[in-house]
């Protein structure tokens, strides 16, 4: 081969990755299938064209080895090709891997997060038509359809959903304290609470270690000014999982109600030891710091609270912070 | 048993004490006019949003509480004087009032000390102050007492106290946000621009904070002094409700600021001439979870006899109402649900305060609610753009529910803003004046009067400033140990009346009323008659 006419190749590889950047891919596979075979990255975004064009499985092993390759860019485009190829295909099985790959590699890269929400979207569809296939009268059905109403802020038929699942396994773990949750999600009427707390008190019968079930009834008891009983159901909570850092943080306030502040600093210690972000464990740790008259430990979880507060960094604070610097007209 | 016993309890205790009875007799006084603020089915901006308060003072000394209602354009605020025999009439026109703009907070005060309660009247835009001439006439003078702004403010809440104890009456203006009608985004624009998947007005997240002012009292005129006192400090807020009170018993005001979807504000007077804010610390700048609510109306209380100021604070749907007990020293905890406020959450409250609606010694609480935005109503859910009233009865120290039966002045629906509170006939029974938007304002009665006895104290200063504001009271009849403080603003950027009504049960004399006048001057006057309005003036 002269070097003119590699030249020549190169050129033209050159204008192949132009043509497909801009969408002509048919230009661009002519220009591409020309390109020298020494030529990686033309070779590489041949693949990519090839998989746009409906010949996925063809260059499927081409896309797996070049997304192990050394080039970074190449590795990033052809296991992101590779990926669309195996969730098209509903191989989702293949897909995570490489989707789990370019996450690890690449964890901010919009491409690769819509890549990964896309494919755990498809996946979770693909699940949901088998089931519905499979088992349409399933109280698993039922528990799907009222989460799926749940994520919309549909509570009322996610109400309905679940009351039909717990009709069909009233038995099920998990389900009744669902249930519970989305009543008092659903309404802002009082009454809705004692509803609520019967499906707390269910899920508890059926399983009496669910320090989360216990919590819930112990707030409504709170709301409800059942001080005595709320007490009671908080420290339930806590003893059943000394690690669950809402009971804690409930278990110190009914210590500082009791001037008990040494303990109540303990409690809520841990509570920020568990959840170091937990906005709700600081702020109760500052007040208990407080109240225990501990001021210098008072200001230093103030400060440290204060970091926690600040909005985070990001594309959108950003957005938003340009529209601040506008001048009032 | 015990749960059982508690219910009968809560049923005796509520017959001994029948239900009041509201009733709106605005129209039949004659306060009818329609209270423009924006749109009512739709609302481009969040200004349509937050207009406006009331005030009840007495501005021709004629011993009436006179009735002012603020106003958004298309409308001049107006003054309803008093006529007596629960009847208004309005007299804007001859008073002077003729500014029409979009009017957000009234407060009021002696600022000249020359025995007639000025008015002072924020906008967005410049503010007004009112001075009052003999009662006859009010004219602006913020222009000429340095009350100018060098750019158009977002002011909300207002209030005049004498935070240097000089006996001149220094002025706080709360500032909501940076806002104009060309750079702020429009509904949906941005998903601060959402309600529930609905496009709304934006704001006010996303919008750009402003700072708060404060303006002392030179003896003729006033000087911004909001850098230099720390006032201003603070950069994170979103202002609205003003709420003044000597929160820590040092004998200095302090100044409680209710801030929408951002901490809440606590300057705590320094007594140098400066501030300090110590929201956080104090625990009264979040809910109990370290979460920052969406702070509207603000009203203090003495609610549990305990001495000390306690902070009320209305917020936003889906949050609960917020009650901040003073444990002394300035230091609050989130007192909410063990008050027995943990149960309306479906309301957007803006006005609020506390008022002895039975006498019975131990202050009731009432807040007007209403949603932020009218389309809201679209949704069809159990949230709603006009809501009713939220009445509690103060069972001791615990607040009861008693809304759906006190009758039809609080369970009509408005979108009420601002709310003022005094007893307009002296007859011993508080009315409420509240501003409803798009709609005349509401003049809340009892049908029946209470059988508590009660007395009510006109406090005039002499060293102190003539509004007597920051003077605390302490009365004592039998048993029951109250204390209050006369205020500036307050609630939901409006003015009560100054004069502090007390129930006294069934006290029929007051023994001792305590008096530490701004300053720290102490005044003991003993064996009041009760069930009548007692004028004290400062020796």
């Amino acid at each position: 081969m002269t070097l003119a006419f590699l030249v020549v190749l190169l050129a033209q590889a050159g204008s192949g990755i132009e043509a497909f950047q801009r969408g002509d891919y048919k230009t661009a596979r002519n220009l591409l299938d020309q390109a020298p075979a020494s030529d990686a990255r033309a070779k590489a975004f041949l693949s990519i064209v090839r998989a746009a064009t409906g010949e996925c499985e063809a260059v499927a092993p081409d896309l797996a080895r070049q997304a192990s390759g050394s080039d970074p860019v190449l590795r990033r485009l052809t296991a992101l090709a590779l990926a669309q190829c195996h969730i098209a295909a509903k191989q989702f099985t293949q897909a995570g891997p490489v989707i789990a790959k370019l996450e690890q590699e690449f964890p901010s890269d919009p491409d690769v997060l819509y890549v990964s929400a896309n494919y755990h979207m498809k996946a979770w569809n693909d699940a949901i038509y088998r089931m519905y296939q499979a088992a349409p009268s399933s109280y698993r059905t039922d528990q799907l359809s009222a989460e799926v109403f749940e994520t919309q802020g549909r509570m009322t038929e996610a109400i309905a959903e679940f009351r039909k699942a717990t009709a069909k396994n009233p038995r099920a773990i998990n389900l009744h304290y669902r249930l519970g949750r989305a009543l008092l999600q659903q309404s802002h009427n009082p009454a809705a609470l004692d509803e609520a707390r019967k499906e707390f008190d269910a899920e508890l019968a059926l399983n009496p270690s669910d320090a989360v079930a216990e919590y819930q009834v112990a707030q409504i008891f709170a709301t409800q000014g059942k001080k005595a009983e709320s007490a009671a159901r908080y420290e339930r909570a806590a003893q059943l999982r000394p690690d669950f850092p809402e009971a804690l943080i409930a278990v110190a306030k009914l210590r500082s109600e009791a001037k008990r502040y040494p303990e109540a600093v303990a409690l809520l210690e841990k509570a920020v030891k568990l959840q170091p972000r937990s906005e709700a464990a600081r702020y109760a740790l500052m007040l208990a710091y407080r109240n225990a008259g501990r001021t210098a430990e008072a200001q230093q979880a103030k400060t440290d609270l204060d970091k926690l507060q600040k909005p985070p960094e990001g594309e959108f604070t950003n957005f938003l912070k340009r529209l601040g610097e506008k001048p009032p007209q | 048993m015990k749960r059982w016993c508690a219910i009968l309890c809560a049923s005796q205790c509520i017959a001994q004490n029948p239900l009041p009875q509201f009733r709106d007799m605005a129209r039949e006084a004659g306060i009818t006019q329609v209270v423009p603020n924006g749109g009512t089915t739709s609302k481009q901006f969040i200004l349509e949003t937050t207009g406006s308060g009331v005030a009840l003072i007495d501005y021709d000394n004629d011993g009436k509480p006179d009735a002012f209602v603020a106003s958004g354009p298309g409308s001049p605020s107006r003054m309803y004087h008093n006529e007596g025999r629960g009847k208004f009439r309005e007299t804007t026109a001859e008073l002077g009032l003729t500014r029409q703009g979009w009017a957000q907070g009234v407060c009021a005060g002696d600022y000249d000390n020359d025995g007639y309660t000025d008015l002072f009247v924020t906008y967005w835009g410049q503010n007004s102050l009112y001075r009052n001439v003999g009662g006859k006439h009010f004219e602006d003078v913020a222009g000429n007492l340095g009350l100018t702004q060098a750019r158009t403010r977002y002011n909300t809440g207002c209030a005049f106290l004498d935070y240097d104890n000089d006996g001149k009456l220094d002025l706080f203006v709360a500032n909501y946000l940076k806002f104009d009608f060309d750079s702020t985004p429009q509904p949906g624009a941005n998903p601060y621009c959402f309600y529930r998947g609905i496009a709304v007005n934006c704001g006010p997240r996303g919008l750009p904070f402003d700072r708060n002012l404060l303006y002392h009292n030179q003896g003729g005129t006033f000087r911004d002094v909001s850098d230099a006192s720390g006032i201003s400090k603070p950069n994170g807020n979103y202002a609205l409700g003003v709420l003044t009170a000597d929160f820590d018993g040092d004998g200095l005001t302090d100044i409680y600021v209710a801030c929408d979807q951002t901490p809440s504000i606590l300057y705590i007077n320094q007594g140098d001439g400066t501030f300090s804010e110590e929201a956080l610390l104090r625990g009264a700048a979040l809910d109990e979870s370290g979460k920052a609510l969406s702070g509207m109306g603000v009203a203090a209380a003495d609610y549990l006899h305990e001495g000390r100021p306690s902070i009320f604070r209305t917020n936003f749907s889906d949050e609960l109402e917020t009650m901040y007990r003073n444990r002394g020293k300035g230091e609050f905890e989130d007192a909410s649900i063990e008050a027995g406020l943990g149960q309306n959450t479906r309301f957007v409250g803006w006005g609020c305060g506390f008022l002895d609606f039975d006498n019975d010694g131990w202050p009731d609480l009432l807040l007007v609610n209403g949603h932020a935005f009218p389309e809201v109503d679209k949704l069809n859910i159990d949230v709603h753009y006009r809501e009713r009233a939220i009445l509690y009865r103060n069972n001791k120290g615990h607040f009861v529910d008693i809304s759906e039966k006190a009758g039809p002045g609080i369970t009509t629906r408005h979108s009420s803003r601002g709310l003022a509170i005094a007893d307009i006939d002296d007859d011993g029974t508080e009315e409420i004046l509240v501003n409803n938007q798009g709609e005349p304002p509401s003049l809340l009665r009892q049908t029946a009067k209470p059988s508590g006895h009660w007395i009510t104290l006109k406090l005039t200063g002499v060293k102190a400033n003539r509004s007597a504001i920051g003077a605390r009271v302490r009365v004592t009849a039998g048993t029951l140990v109250q204390t209050a403080e006369v205020r500036s603003g307050g609630g939901y950027l409006s003015q009560s009346d100054f004069r502090l009504h007390f129930g006294l049960g069934s006290s029929t004399a007051v023994d001792r009323v305590e008096i530490t006048w701004p300053g720290g001057a102490k005044q003991v006057v003993r064996g009041l008659e009760a069930d009548r309005v007692t004028p004290i003036r400062e020796q």
